[in-house]
């Protein structure tokens, strides 16, 4: 062993990377960049659960626990009529209602504490902090009354979801559409990278074909192996994995079949950029992460900051997720307003993308 | 710009950021002609070429190929160009990769024709990235032909590939010119330029001179081609 020679490879190892700005980068701006995303997504999140209260207890009980759950910090109140809850929950302006019955302060005498509580329940991270801000309201009650033997019963249901669900429920409808987009990206940028990179591509711009042709096969190409792909996850989801579906399975194939066509062409689109593939994979921390983190995925968008918010809004992620928890969680069809809405901005995406990969193709080859 | 010429460039220019590339340079081909462009690395020439299937724009002058002004997507499927790295796809066969190049030209037939003139008939199945630098540069030579262009831009076509074969390729290249193909080869193998009908000296994006072997031998007062390459190139300056 000599150091020499170890000094040597060392030596080339590091000159090299200096004469790369781009992977330098990277590697020393990436981790600050996700880092401070995660922490300002999950310390700076402004929003809480909000949850209406329902009192229609004649005795004191039911305001007590209102009051308590008022001052709780990890959900916000506001009063609302019995009739409003219901809707409200599908609307998605409350994660929760609680109902203190006419009887509750009777019943609370008598030793069983017995609200209602109704949970919207498609996001997993919102159902949590309102099922520990009622306990903790109820055992302040339960401190204030004197005598021993009471029953805590909260009476919960789900309007999406519920008991019989389990992590991989919620994550898995979000989980399909990530792991098409992602891996039919990363496909599609190294080829079309190859296709620059080994001469092809000049060839092809000096024959008869027109841009539109080249991007326009690129991308039936690739979508007859995304289309299978999304056939095996979605078999595999649905059949071994079991994850829950209330929707119409053609519909979910719609929606990663359009992801799938999109990251095609965000891949041809960005190969652009790229002069190698060494730095066309440093494109995938660049794209994939942010977009894992600020979708919806593991965070409901509106939990986030507000100007994260803004962020989450123009990525076709945040989109598909939302459309694929629709459709398998809640069961929502073509004729939902929530779901045309998803579906058309991926659309929309596709087009631009499309539009985007096909315009920067002369540039870089002249 | 008569129908006399496959190629006419007036007065073209391009640089590429600070460093000129061309520099106000004018090129006449007959049809039917063997023309070579000679000129060290860096010269200009591959520039020129690219300026003639419009993957290069001239910031002046003017660029008729086979009597339309380029560019002019229609000429191209006339044009067969064979880039100087052997650009294939190194997944398919050398049939795949010769039968494409064809479809992309709207050519269906002559696969077999193309393969046979550089003689990898046999080796047609054999994925190319098995094959060996001169076997792909044969390779590559097929696919600019296999549609039958007017014109054949040719970027230092035989490097890399064995005498016996270079000999092959250049008789291929004169059977084509008489049958009426234009054909413009890059290089700077001096026994290639003696086999062009005429020359184009290229040095630091400038046109040097211009003629038959003879007549450059002449120019530059010289016994061979070498030696009056080298003496005309050392009057070109240095930008």
């Amino acid at each position: 062993m000599s150091g020499h020679r170890v000094a040597a490879i060392t030596r080339r190892l590091l000159q090299q990377f200096r004469r790369d700005r781009r992977t330098l980068a990277l590697l020393f701006v990436a981790p600050i960049v996700i880092l401070a995303l995660l922490g300002y997504l999950i310390r700076g999140s402004a929003s809480v659960p909000s949850v209406g209260i329902v009192n229609e207890d004649q005795g004191p009980a039911g305001a007590a626990i209102a009051a308590a759950l008022a001052r709780s910090s990890g959900i916000s109140t506001s009063a609302i009529s019995a009739a409003d809850g219901e809707s409200k929950l599908k609307d998605g302006s409350l994660a929760a209602y609680i109902v203190f019955p006419s009887d509750f302060s009777q019943l609370a005498q008598s030793g069983t504490i017995a609200p209602e509580v109704h949970l919207e329940g498609s996001q997993p991270g919102t159902t949590a902090p309102v099922l520990q801000a009622l306990q903790a309201a109820m055992v302040t009650l339960v401190a204030q009354i004197p005598g021993a033997g009471f029953h805590v019963q909260p009476q919960v249901s789900y309007l999406y979801g519920g008991q019989g669900f389990d992590t991989l429920d919620y994550f898995g409808a979000a989980f399909i559409g990530l792991i098409v987009f992602f891996l039919v990206f990363v496909v599609t940028i190294v080829s079309f990278l190859n296709e620059r990179s080994q001469g092809t591509l000049e060839r092809l711009m000096a024959s008869p074909l027109r841009r539109g042709e080249i991007v326009l096969g690129y991308m039936l190409g690739f979508s007859v192996l995304a289309l299978l792909q999304s056939v095996e996850v979605l078999v595999f989801s649905l059949a071994v994995l079991k994850v829950h579906n209330s929707g119409n399975v053609a519909v979910i194939f719609g929606i990663e079949a359009l992801m799938a066509i999109a990251a095609v062409n965000l891949g041809i689109f960005l190969s652009m950029f790229a002069r190698t593939e060494f730095q066309a994979v440093q494109f995938i921390p660049l794209v994939i992460v942010p977009q894992f983190l600020l979708s919806g995925i593991l965070f409901s968008v509106s939990s986030e900051p507000k100007p994260l918010q803004a962020l989450s809004d123009v990525l076709p992620l945040t989109y598909a997720v939302s459309g694929l928890r629709d459709v398998m969680l809640k069961g929502a069809d073509l004729t939902w307003s929530s779901l045309q809405l998803d579906v058309g901005v991926v659309l929309a995406f596709v087009v631009v993308l499309i539009a985007a990969g096909t315009a920067t193709l002369r540039r870089r080859i002249a | 710009m008569s129908d006399l010429y496959a190629v006419d460039v007036e007065g073209v220019s391009k640089s590429f950021g600070a460093v000129t590339a061309l520099d106000d340079v004018t090129l006449r081909v007959k049809r039917g002609e063997i023309y070579g462009l000679l000129g060290p690395n860096g010269a200009g020439k591959t520039t020129l070429i690219r300026l003639l299937v419009g993957l290069v724009e001239s910031r002046a002058g003017s660029v008729s190929v086979l009597g339309k002004r380029m560019p002019d997507v229609d000429v191209l499927r006339h044009i067969g160009y064979m880039t100087q790295q052997a650009a294939l796809y190194p997944g398919l066969s050398v049939e795949e990769n010769v039968r494409f190049f064809a479809a992309i030209n709207g050519v269906e037939d002559g696969v077999k024709e193309a393969l046979e003139k550089v003689e990898l008939y046999q080796r047609r199945g054999s994925v190319v990235s098995t094959l060996s630098g001169g076997m792909r540069q044969r390779c590559s030579l097929a696919c600019a032909i296999v549609h039958r262009p007017q014109l054949l831009l040719l970027d230092e076509p035989t490097v890399g590939v064995d005498p016996q074969l270079r000999v092959q390729f250049w008789e291929d290249f004169r059977r084509m010119a008489e049958s009426g193909t234009t054909i413009i080869v890059s290089s700077h193998v001096m026994d290639e330029a003696e086999r062009c009908q005429r020359l184009g000296l290229i040095q630091y994006g400038k046109m040097l001179a211009e003629g038959t072997p003879g007549e450059i031998r002449s120019i530059a007062g010289s016994q061979n081609l070498e030696d009056a390459f080298l003496k005309l190139a050392g009057t070109g300056t240095r930008s």
